[in-house]
Protein backbone atom coordinates (compact mmCIF):
# COMPACT_ATOMS: atom_id res chain seq x y z
CA UNK A 1 0.00 0.00 0.00
CA UNK A 2 1.74 3.17 -1.05
CA UNK A 3 -0.93 6.21 -0.95
CA UNK A 4 0.39 9.28 -2.17
CA UNK A 5 0.08 12.70 -0.43
CA UNK A 6 -4.09 12.63 0.10
CA UNK A 7 -3.71 13.67 3.40
CA UNK A 8 -0.33 15.24 3.52
CA UNK A 9 -0.37 19.27 3.50
CA UNK A 10 -0.86 20.43 6.86
CA UNK A 11 2.00 23.00 6.98
CA UNK A 12 0.93 26.69 5.61
CA UNK A 13 -0.16 27.09 2.00
CA UNK A 14 2.94 29.09 1.22
CA UNK A 15 5.12 26.26 2.42
CA UNK A 16 3.25 24.16 -0.26
CA UNK A 17 6.80 22.88 -2.04
CA UNK A 18 8.23 22.25 1.20
CA UNK A 19 6.32 19.57 1.96
CA UNK A 20 7.85 17.27 -0.43
CA UNK A 21 10.91 18.00 1.08
CA UNK A 22 10.09 17.57 4.98
CA UNK A 23 11.94 14.60 5.91
CA UNK A 24 9.39 13.53 8.00
CA UNK A 25 6.90 13.33 5.37
CA UNK A 26 6.56 9.42 6.01
CA UNK A 27 5.56 9.78 9.26
CA UNK A 28 3.15 12.49 8.90
CA UNK A 29 1.35 10.32 6.18
CA UNK A 30 1.69 7.10 8.71
CA UNK A 31 -0.09 9.58 10.88
CA UNK A 32 -2.84 11.91 8.90
CA UNK A 33 -3.69 7.85 7.56
CA UNK A 34 -4.95 7.13 11.30
CA UNK A 35 -7.95 9.92 11.15
CA UNK A 36 -8.89 8.15 8.10
CA UNK A 37 -8.59 5.29 8.64
CA UNK A 38 -10.44 5.16 11.89
CA UNK A 39 -13.26 7.52 10.39
CA UNK A 40 -13.62 4.90 7.83
CA UNK A 41 -13.56 2.41 10.40
CA UNK A 42 -16.30 3.94 12.57
CA UNK A 43 -18.95 5.03 9.65
CA UNK A 44 -18.54 1.21 8.62
CA UNK A 45 -19.21 -0.59 11.72
CA UNK A 46 -21.37 1.72 13.05
CA UNK A 47 -23.81 3.56 11.10
CA UNK A 48 -23.55 1.37 7.72
CA UNK A 49 -23.91 -2.20 9.24
CA UNK A 50 -24.71 -1.48 12.86
CA UNK A 51 -21.93 -4.09 13.48
CA UNK A 52 -21.33 -1.93 16.61
CA UNK A 53 -22.02 -1.89 18.90
CA UNK A 54 -21.80 -5.51 19.24
CA UNK A 55 -25.39 -7.12 18.85
CA UNK A 56 -26.50 -9.34 21.60
CA UNK A 57 -24.80 -12.88 21.86
CA UNK A 58 -28.08 -14.05 22.69
CA UNK A 59 -29.76 -12.67 19.61
CA UNK A 60 -32.38 -15.49 18.10
CA UNK A 61 -31.16 -17.10 15.05
CA UNK A 62 -33.46 -15.34 12.50
CA UNK A 63 -31.80 -12.38 13.58
CA UNK A 64 -28.53 -13.56 13.84
CA UNK A 65 -29.47 -14.89 9.56
CA UNK A 66 -30.93 -11.46 8.97
CA UNK A 67 -27.78 -9.67 9.64
CA UNK A 68 -25.47 -11.72 8.28
CA UNK A 69 -27.43 -11.49 4.80
CA UNK A 70 -27.69 -8.01 5.03
CA UNK A 71 -27.08 -5.48 2.31
CA UNK A 72 -24.87 -3.21 4.68
CA UNK A 73 -22.97 -5.76 6.21
CA UNK A 74 -22.01 -6.60 2.53
CA UNK A 75 -20.57 -2.89 1.77
CA UNK A 76 -19.34 -2.56 4.92
CA UNK A 77 -17.30 -5.89 4.52
CA UNK A 78 -16.36 -4.46 0.92
CA UNK A 79 -14.86 -1.42 2.38
CA UNK A 80 -13.07 -2.83 5.77
CA UNK A 81 -10.97 -5.50 2.49
CA UNK A 82 -9.72 -2.48 0.76
CA UNK A 83 -9.09 -0.45 3.90
CA UNK A 84 -7.76 -3.10 6.17
CA UNK A 85 -3.92 -2.65 4.57
CA UNK A 86 -3.96 0.68 6.92
CA UNK A 87 -3.65 -0.63 10.51
CA UNK A 88 -0.06 -2.04 9.68
CA UNK A 89 0.54 1.94 8.55
CA UNK A 90 -1.22 3.14 11.62
CA UNK A 91 1.09 1.25 13.72
CA UNK A 92 4.32 1.82 11.92
CA UNK A 93 3.79 5.08 13.84
CA UNK A 94 4.10 3.27 17.05
CA UNK A 95 7.19 1.47 16.04
CA UNK A 96 8.68 4.52 14.85
CA UNK A 97 8.98 6.11 18.22
CA UNK A 98 9.62 3.27 20.29
CA UNK A 99 12.53 2.65 18.58
CA UNK A 100 13.96 5.70 20.09
CA UNK A 101 13.67 4.57 23.41
CA UNK A 102 16.62 3.26 25.44
CA UNK A 103 14.81 -0.22 26.09
CA UNK A 104 16.06 -2.93 25.27
CA UNK A 105 14.59 -3.48 21.59
CA UNK A 106 12.95 -6.56 22.50
CA UNK A 107 10.13 -3.99 23.33
CA UNK A 108 9.77 -2.94 19.76
CA UNK A 109 9.64 -6.93 19.01
CA UNK A 110 7.10 -7.84 20.92
CA UNK A 111 5.13 -4.97 20.21
CA UNK A 112 5.04 -4.80 16.77
CA UNK A 113 4.31 -9.11 16.37
CA UNK A 114 1.47 -8.18 18.81
CA UNK A 115 0.36 -5.73 16.79
CA UNK A 116 0.30 -7.80 13.54
CA UNK A 117 -1.19 -10.39 15.59
CA UNK A 118 -3.49 -8.59 16.28
CA UNK A 119 -4.15 -7.43 13.47
CA UNK A 120 -4.90 -11.13 12.15
CA UNK A 121 -7.04 -11.80 14.67
CA UNK A 122 -8.83 -8.66 16.18
CA UNK A 123 -9.86 -7.30 12.55
CA UNK A 124 -8.56 -9.92 9.81
CA UNK A 125 -11.20 -13.39 11.60
CA UNK A 126 -13.89 -10.76 11.80
CA UNK A 127 -13.86 -9.46 8.31
CA UNK A 128 -13.98 -12.79 6.97
CA UNK A 129 -16.89 -14.26 9.45
CA UNK A 130 -18.79 -11.41 8.41
CA UNK A 131 -17.82 -11.17 4.87
CA UNK A 132 -18.77 -14.81 4.54
CA UNK A 133 -22.10 -14.32 5.87
CA UNK A 134 -22.07 -11.45 3.41
CA UNK A 135 -20.96 -12.27 0.39
CA UNK A 136 -21.68 -16.26 0.43
CA UNK A 137 -25.19 -16.52 0.45
CA UNK A 138 -26.43 -20.21 1.45
CA UNK A 139 -25.23 -21.36 4.48
CA UNK A 140 -27.08 -22.58 6.90
CA UNK A 141 -28.45 -20.83 9.75
CA UNK A 142 -26.54 -22.78 12.49
CA UNK A 143 -23.60 -22.27 10.41
CA UNK A 144 -23.82 -18.44 10.13
CA UNK A 145 -24.67 -18.50 13.71
CA UNK A 146 -21.48 -19.88 14.33
CA UNK A 147 -19.81 -17.11 12.19
CA UNK A 148 -21.28 -14.64 14.17
CA UNK A 149 -20.06 -15.74 17.36
CA UNK A 150 -16.66 -16.10 15.66
CA UNK A 151 -16.49 -12.86 14.57
CA UNK A 152 -17.94 -10.64 17.51
CA UNK A 153 -15.14 -12.59 19.73
CA UNK A 154 -12.54 -12.38 17.45
CA UNK A 155 -13.15 -8.45 17.23
CA UNK A 156 -13.77 -8.19 21.27
CA UNK A 157 -12.62 -11.47 22.58
CA UNK A 158 -8.84 -11.60 21.39
CA UNK A 159 -6.18 -10.84 24.09
CA UNK A 160 -3.49 -11.83 24.06
CA UNK A 161 -2.22 -10.27 21.18
CA UNK A 162 -2.89 -7.25 22.65
CA UNK A 163 -1.90 -7.48 25.63
CA UNK A 164 1.09 -7.60 24.37
CA UNK A 165 1.18 -5.56 22.47
CA UNK A 166 0.33 -2.49 25.08
CA UNK A 167 2.53 -3.93 27.86
CA UNK A 168 5.18 -3.62 25.67
CA UNK A 169 4.45 0.06 24.47
CA UNK A 170 3.34 0.82 28.07
CA UNK A 171 6.49 -0.88 29.56
CA UNK A 172 8.98 0.45 27.05
CA UNK A 173 7.48 4.04 27.85
CA UNK A 174 7.48 3.78 31.94
CA UNK A 175 10.94 2.52 31.54
CA UNK A 176 12.38 4.94 28.83
CA UNK A 177 15.20 7.39 29.48
CA UNK A 178 15.05 9.51 26.43
CA UNK A 179 11.44 10.60 27.40
CA UNK A 180 10.09 10.30 24.00
CA UNK A 181 6.90 9.78 25.34
CA UNK A 182 5.22 11.51 28.46
CA UNK A 183 5.31 8.93 31.67
CA UNK A 184 1.80 9.24 32.40
CA UNK A 185 1.32 8.10 28.64
CA UNK A 186 3.07 5.16 29.81
CA UNK A 187 0.82 4.15 32.59
CA UNK A 188 -2.35 4.93 31.12
CA UNK A 189 -1.33 2.25 28.35
CA UNK A 190 -1.23 -0.31 30.80
CA UNK A 191 -4.69 0.58 31.36
CA UNK A 192 -4.96 -0.96 27.46
CA UNK A 193 -3.78 -3.58 28.65
CA UNK A 194 -6.11 -3.82 31.80
CA UNK A 195 -8.94 -3.42 29.24
CA UNK A 196 -7.91 -6.42 27.34
CA UNK A 197 -7.74 -8.49 30.47
CA UNK A 198 -11.51 -7.13 32.06
CA UNK A 199 -12.77 -8.24 28.01
CA UNK A 200 -11.79 -11.88 28.99
CA UNK A 201 -15.40 -12.59 30.24
CA UNK A 202 -17.44 -12.36 26.82
CA UNK A 203 -16.25 -15.70 26.12
CA UNK A 204 -18.17 -16.79 29.29
CA UNK A 205 -20.96 -14.61 29.51
CA UNK A 206 -23.67 -14.35 26.85
CA UNK A 207 -25.95 -11.68 28.59
CA UNK A 208 -25.35 -9.00 30.96
CA UNK A 209 -22.71 -6.82 31.83
CA UNK A 210 -19.87 -9.30 30.69
CA UNK A 211 -21.39 -10.02 27.76
CA UNK A 212 -19.82 -8.70 24.07
CA UNK A 213 -21.97 -6.01 24.46
CA UNK A 214 -21.88 -6.06 28.36
CA UNK A 215 -21.77 -2.75 30.09
CA UNK A 216 -18.28 -3.62 31.68
CA UNK A 217 -16.64 -5.88 28.90
CA UNK A 218 -17.65 -3.31 26.00
CA UNK A 219 -18.92 0.13 27.22
CA UNK A 220 -16.68 0.45 30.02
CA UNK A 221 -13.50 -0.66 28.00
CA UNK A 222 -14.36 1.00 25.14
CA UNK A 223 -14.42 4.09 27.14
CA UNK A 224 -10.83 3.74 28.45
CA UNK A 225 -9.34 2.61 24.83
CA UNK A 226 -11.18 5.28 22.67
CA UNK A 227 -9.76 8.28 25.02
CA UNK A 228 -6.66 6.67 25.18
CA UNK A 229 -6.27 6.20 21.65
CA UNK A 230 -7.15 9.97 21.12
CA UNK A 231 -4.89 11.27 23.55
CA UNK A 232 -1.92 8.61 22.14
CA UNK A 233 -2.03 9.88 19.02
CA UNK A 234 -2.18 13.49 21.01
CA UNK A 235 1.45 12.71 22.31
CA UNK A 236 2.49 11.01 19.09
CA UNK A 237 1.92 14.41 17.15
CA UNK A 238 4.01 16.34 19.68
CA UNK A 239 6.77 13.68 19.42
CA UNK A 240 7.08 13.52 15.72
CA UNK A 241 6.95 17.23 15.61
CA UNK A 242 9.59 17.53 18.53
CA UNK A 243 12.08 14.89 16.90
CA UNK A 244 15.43 16.27 15.92
CA UNK A 245 15.59 15.84 12.36
CA UNK A 246 19.30 14.27 12.77
CA UNK A 247 17.70 11.29 14.64
CA UNK A 248 15.72 10.25 11.99
CA UNK A 249 16.09 6.59 10.57
CA UNK A 250 15.89 7.90 6.82
CA UNK A 251 18.20 10.97 7.54
CA UNK A 252 20.25 10.72 5.05
CA UNK A 253 23.60 12.59 4.49
CA UNK A 254 23.15 16.21 3.61
CA UNK A 255 25.71 17.20 0.84
CA UNK A 256 23.82 19.95 -0.87
CA UNK A 257 20.32 20.96 -1.15
CA UNK A 258 20.02 19.39 -4.52
CA UNK A 259 18.85 16.25 -2.75
CA UNK A 260 15.02 16.19 -4.09
CA UNK A 261 14.68 13.01 -4.44
CA UNK A 262 12.76 12.15 -1.63
CA UNK A 263 13.24 9.24 0.21
CA UNK A 264 10.05 8.04 0.20
CA UNK A 265 10.99 4.62 2.29
CA UNK A 266 7.22 4.18 3.97
CA UNK A 267 7.60 1.92 6.68
CA UNK A 268 11.39 0.44 6.76
CA UNK B 1 11.50 -3.85 69.18
CA UNK B 2 9.71 -1.39 71.22
CA UNK B 3 10.42 1.42 68.88
CA UNK B 4 9.02 -0.68 66.45
CA UNK B 5 5.72 -0.68 68.68
CA UNK B 6 5.28 2.38 69.38
CA UNK B 7 5.92 3.68 65.63
CA UNK B 8 2.88 5.43 64.69
CA UNK B 9 2.64 3.04 61.63
CA UNK B 10 2.35 -0.01 64.57
CA UNK B 11 -0.26 1.73 66.00
CA UNK B 12 -2.12 2.33 62.64
CA UNK B 13 -1.97 -1.39 61.72
CA UNK B 14 -2.88 -2.92 65.04
CA UNK B 15 -6.26 -0.60 64.18
CA UNK B 16 -6.48 -2.08 61.14
CA UNK B 17 -6.09 -5.53 61.96
CA UNK B 18 -8.86 -5.19 64.72
CA UNK B 19 -11.68 -3.73 62.93
CA UNK B 20 -10.44 -6.26 60.35
CA UNK B 21 -11.45 -8.68 62.37
CA UNK B 22 -14.50 -7.03 64.31
CA UNK B 23 -16.40 -6.01 61.00
CA UNK B 24 -15.31 -9.98 59.73
CA UNK B 25 -17.19 -11.90 62.98
CA UNK B 26 -20.16 -8.65 62.01
CA UNK B 27 -20.73 -10.45 58.74
CA UNK B 28 -22.99 -13.04 61.10
CA UNK B 29 -22.98 -16.38 60.45
CA UNK B 30 -20.99 -16.13 56.83
CA UNK B 31 -24.07 -15.09 54.90
CA UNK B 32 -25.50 -18.70 55.69
CA UNK B 33 -29.50 -17.00 56.67
CA UNK B 34 -29.41 -15.46 52.60
CA UNK B 35 -31.04 -12.30 54.19
CA UNK B 36 -30.73 -8.32 53.94
CA UNK B 37 -28.74 -6.87 55.83
CA UNK B 38 -28.41 -3.30 56.33
CA UNK B 39 -27.18 -2.66 59.69
CA UNK B 40 -24.12 -5.45 58.90
CA UNK B 41 -23.96 -3.78 55.48
CA UNK B 42 -23.76 0.09 56.69
CA UNK B 43 -21.42 -0.71 59.50
CA UNK B 44 -18.84 -3.14 57.38
CA UNK B 45 -19.17 -0.56 54.45
CA UNK B 46 -18.44 2.44 56.98
CA UNK B 47 -15.54 0.20 58.50
CA UNK B 48 -14.11 -0.25 54.94
CA UNK B 49 -14.43 3.32 54.42
CA UNK B 50 -11.95 4.15 57.73
CA UNK B 51 -9.32 1.29 56.83
CA UNK B 52 -9.23 2.88 53.30
CA UNK B 53 -9.04 6.02 54.40
CA UNK B 54 -5.99 5.04 57.14
CA UNK B 55 -4.35 3.25 54.73
CA UNK B 56 -4.30 6.45 52.14
CA UNK B 57 -3.38 9.08 55.11
CA UNK B 58 -0.67 7.24 57.08
CA UNK B 59 0.67 3.92 54.56
CA UNK B 60 0.92 6.36 51.36
CA UNK B 61 1.68 9.28 53.36
CA UNK B 62 -1.11 11.29 51.83
CA UNK B 63 -1.11 12.92 55.22
CA UNK B 64 2.31 14.78 54.11
CA UNK B 65 0.72 15.59 50.85
CA UNK B 66 -0.30 18.23 49.13
CA UNK B 67 -3.44 19.95 49.26
CA UNK B 68 -4.40 18.57 45.31
CA UNK B 69 -3.50 15.09 46.34
CA UNK B 70 -5.33 15.18 49.79
CA UNK B 71 -8.40 16.30 48.25
CA UNK B 72 -8.23 13.56 45.08
CA UNK B 73 -8.06 10.91 47.49
CA UNK B 74 -10.57 11.95 49.95
CA UNK B 75 -12.85 12.28 47.16
CA UNK B 76 -12.34 8.87 45.63
CA UNK B 77 -13.09 7.35 49.01
CA UNK B 78 -15.90 9.90 49.68
CA UNK B 79 -17.86 9.93 46.59
CA UNK B 80 -17.13 5.73 45.96
CA UNK B 81 -18.88 5.15 49.44
CA UNK B 82 -21.72 7.88 49.00
CA UNK B 83 -22.31 5.36 45.40
CA UNK B 84 -21.88 2.54 46.88
CA UNK B 85 -24.31 3.48 49.56
CA UNK B 86 -26.61 5.36 46.98
CA UNK B 87 -26.83 1.95 45.14
CA UNK B 88 -27.48 -0.12 47.86
CA UNK B 89 -30.75 1.58 49.61
CA UNK B 90 -32.17 2.37 46.62
CA UNK B 91 -32.41 -1.30 45.32
CA UNK B 92 -33.76 -2.30 48.96
CA UNK C 1 -10.81 10.92 61.47
CA UNK C 2 -9.14 9.59 64.39
CA UNK C 3 -5.78 11.26 64.40
CA UNK C 4 -3.30 8.29 65.84
CA UNK C 5 -0.66 9.11 67.49
CA UNK C 6 0.08 12.01 65.59
CA UNK C 7 3.95 11.88 66.13
CA UNK C 8 6.73 11.64 63.77
CA UNK C 9 6.45 8.60 61.67
CA UNK C 10 9.90 9.51 60.12
CA UNK C 11 11.00 11.66 62.88
CA UNK C 12 10.39 14.80 60.56
CA UNK C 13 7.59 16.80 63.02
CA UNK C 14 8.18 20.35 63.07
CA UNK C 15 10.15 21.27 60.10
CA UNK C 16 6.91 18.75 58.67
CA UNK C 17 4.57 21.62 59.21
CA UNK C 18 6.28 23.95 57.57
CA UNK C 19 6.86 21.36 54.33
CA UNK C 20 2.97 20.44 55.06
CA UNK C 21 1.72 23.57 53.25
CA UNK C 22 3.40 22.39 50.15
CA UNK C 23 3.18 18.38 50.76
CA UNK C 24 5.67 15.84 49.80
CA UNK C 25 4.23 13.50 47.24
CA UNK C 26 5.61 9.95 48.04
CA UNK C 27 7.23 8.57 44.68
CA UNK C 28 7.13 9.99 41.35
CA UNK C 29 3.75 12.02 40.16
CA UNK C 30 3.16 9.46 36.98
CA UNK C 31 2.74 6.66 39.42
CA UNK C 32 0.08 8.66 41.09
CA UNK C 33 -1.42 9.29 37.67
CA UNK C 34 -1.81 5.59 37.68
CA UNK C 35 -3.07 5.16 41.50
CA UNK C 36 -5.94 7.85 41.06
CA UNK C 37 -6.52 6.38 37.66
CA UNK C 38 -6.69 2.63 38.83
CA UNK C 39 -8.58 3.78 41.96
CA UNK C 40 -11.61 5.49 39.68
CA UNK C 41 -11.92 2.23 37.25
CA UNK C 42 -11.62 -0.35 39.86
CA UNK C 43 -14.79 1.77 41.65
CA UNK C 44 -16.40 2.10 38.07
CA UNK C 45 -16.50 -1.90 38.87
CA UNK C 46 -17.31 -2.24 42.67
CA UNK C 47 -20.60 0.57 41.73
CA UNK C 48 -21.36 -1.75 38.94
CA UNK C 49 -21.43 -4.17 41.12
CA UNK C 50 -23.33 -2.80 43.90
CA UNK C 51 -26.18 -1.98 41.38
CA UNK C 52 -26.58 -5.32 39.75
CA UNK C 53 -26.22 -6.55 43.03
CA UNK C 54 -29.51 -4.40 43.86
CA UNK C 55 -31.44 -6.28 40.87
CA UNK C 56 -30.86 -9.40 41.84
CA UNK C 57 -30.55 -9.53 45.95
CA UNK C 58 -31.38 -13.79 46.69
CA UNK C 59 -28.63 -14.74 43.67
CA UNK C 60 -25.79 -12.41 45.45
CA UNK C 61 -26.62 -13.07 48.92
CA UNK C 62 -26.87 -17.12 47.88
CA UNK C 63 -24.02 -17.01 45.99
CA UNK C 64 -21.87 -14.74 48.64
CA UNK C 65 -23.04 -17.76 51.58
CA UNK C 66 -20.81 -19.90 49.66
CA UNK C 67 -17.65 -17.58 49.74
CA UNK C 68 -14.51 -18.74 51.97
CA UNK C 69 -14.24 -15.04 54.55
CA UNK C 70 -12.07 -16.86 57.19
CA UNK C 71 -9.35 -16.98 53.77
CA UNK C 72 -10.82 -13.63 52.81
CA UNK C 73 -9.85 -11.53 56.36
CA UNK C 74 -6.75 -13.67 56.72
CA UNK C 75 -5.37 -12.27 53.35
CA UNK C 76 -6.80 -9.01 54.36
CA UNK C 77 -4.90 -9.34 57.41
CA UNK C 78 -1.93 -10.36 55.23
CA UNK C 79 -2.05 -7.49 52.87
CA UNK C 80 -2.06 -5.28 55.74
CA UNK C 81 0.95 -6.02 57.57
CA UNK C 82 2.83 -6.40 53.99
CA UNK C 83 1.14 -2.53 53.34
CA UNK C 84 2.69 -2.05 57.06
CA UNK C 85 6.04 -2.91 56.65
CA UNK C 86 6.41 -1.17 52.80
CA UNK C 87 5.73 1.63 55.18
CA UNK C 88 8.17 0.97 57.35
CA UNK C 89 11.01 0.05 54.94
CA UNK C 90 10.59 3.45 53.08
CA UNK C 91 10.69 5.15 56.08
CA UNK C 92 13.93 3.14 57.01
CA UNK C 93 15.61 3.55 53.76
CA UNK C 94 14.70 7.55 54.10
CA UNK C 95 16.29 7.79 57.30
CA UNK C 96 19.36 6.55 55.67
CA UNK C 97 18.72 3.10 57.38
CA UNK C 98 19.06 0.37 54.40
CA UNK C 99 19.79 -2.39 56.48
CA UNK C 100 16.75 -1.99 58.17
CA UNK C 101 14.77 -0.81 54.83
CA UNK C 102 15.83 -4.24 53.06
CA UNK C 103 14.84 -6.22 56.54
CA UNK C 104 11.22 -5.11 56.26
CA UNK C 105 10.74 -4.92 52.49
CA UNK C 106 11.84 -9.01 52.99
CA UNK C 107 9.13 -9.01 55.22
CA UNK C 108 6.36 -7.33 53.46
CA UNK C 109 7.75 -9.33 50.40
CA UNK C 110 6.87 -12.60 52.20
CA UNK C 111 3.21 -11.52 53.62
CA UNK C 112 2.69 -10.21 50.32
CA UNK C 113 3.52 -13.64 48.67
CA UNK C 114 1.45 -15.49 50.97
CA UNK C 115 -1.91 -13.67 48.83
CA UNK C 116 -1.61 -15.63 46.01
CA UNK C 117 -1.19 -18.52 47.56
CA UNK C 118 -3.56 -18.37 50.18
CA UNK C 119 -6.26 -17.57 47.37
CA UNK C 120 -5.36 -20.81 45.05
CA UNK C 121 -6.35 -21.99 48.68
CA UNK C 122 -9.73 -20.45 48.45
CA UNK C 123 -10.35 -20.33 44.57
CA UNK C 124 -9.15 -23.99 43.62
CA UNK C 125 -11.81 -25.31 45.98
CA UNK C 126 -14.31 -23.19 44.87
CA UNK C 127 -14.05 -24.12 41.24
CA UNK C 128 -13.73 -27.83 41.52
CA UNK C 129 -17.50 -27.42 43.78
CA UNK C 130 -18.64 -25.87 40.12
CA UNK C 131 -18.34 -22.39 41.37
CA UNK C 132 -17.00 -20.87 38.16
CA UNK C 133 -16.85 -17.79 36.72
CA UNK C 134 -20.05 -18.92 34.51
CA UNK C 135 -22.30 -20.22 37.30
CA UNK C 136 -23.90 -16.36 37.88
CA UNK C 137 -23.90 -12.89 37.79
CA UNK C 138 -21.71 -12.39 41.31
CA UNK C 139 -19.31 -15.27 40.33
CA UNK C 140 -18.45 -13.18 37.35
CA UNK C 141 -17.74 -10.00 39.54
CA UNK C 142 -16.07 -11.97 42.06
CA UNK C 143 -13.42 -13.74 39.76
CA UNK C 144 -13.03 -10.47 37.55
CA UNK C 145 -12.69 -8.05 40.39
CA UNK C 146 -10.69 -10.72 42.13
CA UNK C 147 -8.72 -12.00 39.54
CA UNK C 148 -7.74 -8.25 38.30
CA UNK C 149 -6.56 -7.33 41.79
CA UNK C 150 -4.33 -10.66 41.51
CA UNK C 151 -2.56 -9.42 38.97
CA UNK C 152 -2.06 -5.90 40.19
CA UNK C 153 -0.73 -8.26 43.46
CA UNK C 154 1.70 -10.21 41.27
CA UNK C 155 2.68 -6.56 39.27
CA UNK C 156 3.29 -5.42 42.59
CA UNK C 157 5.48 -8.32 43.83
CA UNK C 158 7.60 -7.93 40.99
CA UNK C 159 8.17 -4.21 41.72
CA UNK C 160 8.73 -5.19 45.56
CA UNK C 161 11.71 -7.21 43.66
CA UNK C 162 13.03 -4.40 42.14
CA UNK C 163 13.01 -2.19 45.11
CA UNK C 164 15.30 -4.84 47.11
CA UNK C 165 17.27 -5.49 44.51
CA UNK C 166 18.01 -1.59 44.58
CA UNK C 167 18.42 -1.65 48.79
CA UNK C 168 20.72 -4.54 48.51
CA UNK C 169 23.09 -3.27 45.57
CA UNK C 170 23.25 0.11 45.38
CA UNK C 171 25.28 2.40 47.89
CA UNK C 172 22.70 4.92 47.30
CA UNK C 173 19.24 3.69 47.17
CA UNK C 174 16.80 5.69 44.58
CA UNK C 175 14.25 6.79 47.71
CA UNK C 176 11.88 7.88 44.46
CA UNK C 177 12.04 4.60 43.25
CA UNK C 178 11.56 2.90 46.52
CA UNK C 179 8.64 4.99 47.01
CA UNK C 180 7.10 4.62 43.70
CA UNK C 181 6.41 1.28 44.21
CA UNK C 182 5.10 1.68 48.14
CA UNK C 183 2.51 3.80 47.16
CA UNK C 184 1.33 1.43 44.25
CA UNK C 185 1.62 -1.75 47.14
CA UNK C 186 -0.51 0.41 49.29
CA UNK C 187 -3.11 0.83 46.41
CA UNK C 188 -2.99 -2.83 46.20
CA UNK C 189 -4.12 -3.19 49.37
CA UNK C 190 -6.59 -0.54 49.51
CA UNK C 191 -8.15 -1.56 46.67
CA UNK C 192 -8.92 -5.54 49.11
CA UNK C 193 -10.18 -3.31 51.40
CA UNK C 194 -12.97 -2.65 49.40
CA UNK C 195 -13.10 -5.81 48.01
CA UNK C 196 -13.52 -7.79 51.07
CA UNK C 197 -16.28 -5.31 52.68
CA UNK C 198 -18.29 -6.18 49.32
CA UNK C 199 -17.60 -9.36 48.39
CA UNK C 200 -17.12 -11.46 51.64
CA UNK C 201 -18.69 -9.17 54.14
CA UNK C 202 -21.47 -7.18 52.91
CA UNK C 203 -25.46 -8.20 53.03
Amino acid sequence: MSSSVATAPQSGAEQAKSWRTNRKLDQWIAFWSVPFFFNVFGLVFVPLSWMMPPRSPSSPTPHIVDFMHSHNLLIACLILTLAYGLAPVSNALYLVQIKRMSVSPAFRYSMMIGAITGAIVGMLFPMFCFGLGAFRPGYSPGVLTMLYDFGYLAFIGSLGCFCVMWMAFGLAIILDENRILPKWLGYYTVWQYVTELMAAPVWIAKTGPFAWNGLMTFWFAMALYVSWQFIVYLCIYKTIKNQPESELDNAAPQPAPAAIEVSSRTGA
Amino acid sequence: MTSLIRNPLTIVWALLAAVTIASSLIAVDGGASHQINTTVTTVVLLIAAFKAHLVIRYFMEVRHAPVWLKATTTGWVLGLFALLFGFYFAAL
Amino acid sequence: MTDVAEGSATGVDQSQRAADTRGHVPGEASMWFFVVGDLLIFAVYFVGYMYFRGQNHELFLASQARLNVDIGAINTIVLLTSSLFVALGTAAARAGNTASGLRAFWIALAFGAAFPILKMFEWIPEITAGLTPGKNLFFMYYYVMTGMHLCHVALGLVIMCFVIRNLKTSTMPKISFIETGATYWHMVDVLWLVLFALLYLMR
